[in-house]
């Protein structure tokens, strides 16, 4: 059973960016990340750390998952009132990796990287689609002004 | 569009030593930028350097891809020959420092706050 398919019907979506899966276009990643997270309210900190999540997330699903048949991978922002939530899907299969990483391993510190940042990881996979779901719970009030529908 | 640049600091070369690379890294350090990363580190340590200071210090950004290059790096050196990684990043520069100390790389790199202090510490004592 897949535990990611929303059932809060308060849930918006923010935005949505179909990215070609290749490396060059995780600049473009980060930037939507960055834009959309201030569009919720959050600050720098908030921001950065998206930023850095989305990223990790959209190299793993172009390193090692598939794009869809226009070679895409998707990008989905939800919000509610409390929590953000980017989700990064492919059409790949996730397998668990054998080898846990250590410190001197090359490979293997984005999961790390995306639960230290995020409030929750929630990976998801089922035949042919894997989603990580990025959420961050909005702590205070959103910025005077900031963009929320 | 992302760029990234990697340049050799060869005024570092008289206090580094012959065997000590000096390389100063800006702009954006992700998963696109890595290959060629890596491939330029190769060619140093091919060249027959031994240890590896390389300042981050202008880097705005860094992902776990580009911090395993350099964990790779420091493993093969210290393998190889029993050399090292040392990577200067200025304290004013948080955001890189952050994902550093997230990321996890052990006694792997060593982390300096400028060149100098990276090169005294890679000095051998006495």
């Amino acid at each position: 059973m897949c535990a990611c398919i929303q059932h809060d019907l308060e849930t918006t979506t923010l935005g949505e960016l179909r990215l070609p899966a290749r490396s060059s276009e995780l600049g473009v990643a980060r930037e939507f990340a960055e834009a959309t997270a201030a569009a919720f309210g959050l600050d720098a900190d908030g921001r950065f750390e998206f930023a850095v999540a989305v990223n990790e997330a959209v190299t793993n699903a172009i390193r090692h998952g598939r794009p869809d048949a226009r070679g895409q991978i998707h990008l989905r922002v939800q919000a509610s009132a409390d929590s953000l939530t980017f989700a990064v899907r492919d059409c790949g299969t996730f397998t668990a990796p054998l080898a846990r990483a250590t410190a001197s391993s090359e490979h293997g510190r984005g999961f790390a990287v995306m639960s230290t940042l995020m409030d929750a990881v929630q990976l998801c996979v089922s035949p042919g689609s894997t989603t990580v779901r990025l959420t961050k719970s909005h702590a205070g009030e959103p910025a005077p002004g900031a963009a929320r529908r | 569009m992302a760029f990234f640049y990697l340049s050799e600091d060869t005024t570092a070369l008289a206090c580094a030593g012959e065997q000590v690379i000096v390389l100063v890294a800006g702009g954006e350090l992700d998963h696109h930028a890595s290959p060629t990363l890596r491939q330029q580190i190769a060619g140093y340590i091919e060249a027959g350097k031994r240890s590896l200071v390389l300042d981050l210090s202008a880097v705005t950004f860094i992902d776990s891809t580009a911090i395993g290059v350099l964990v790779g790096a420091a493993v093969r050196l210290q393998e190889a020959n029993g050399g090292s990684v040392a990577v200067v990043c200025a304290p004013a520069n948080e955001r890189v420092l952050r994902i550093f100390d997230i990321a996890g790389v052990g006694n792997a790199i060593t982390l300096s706050s400028s060149r100098e202090d990276a090169l005294l510490a890679m000095a051998p004592a006495g």
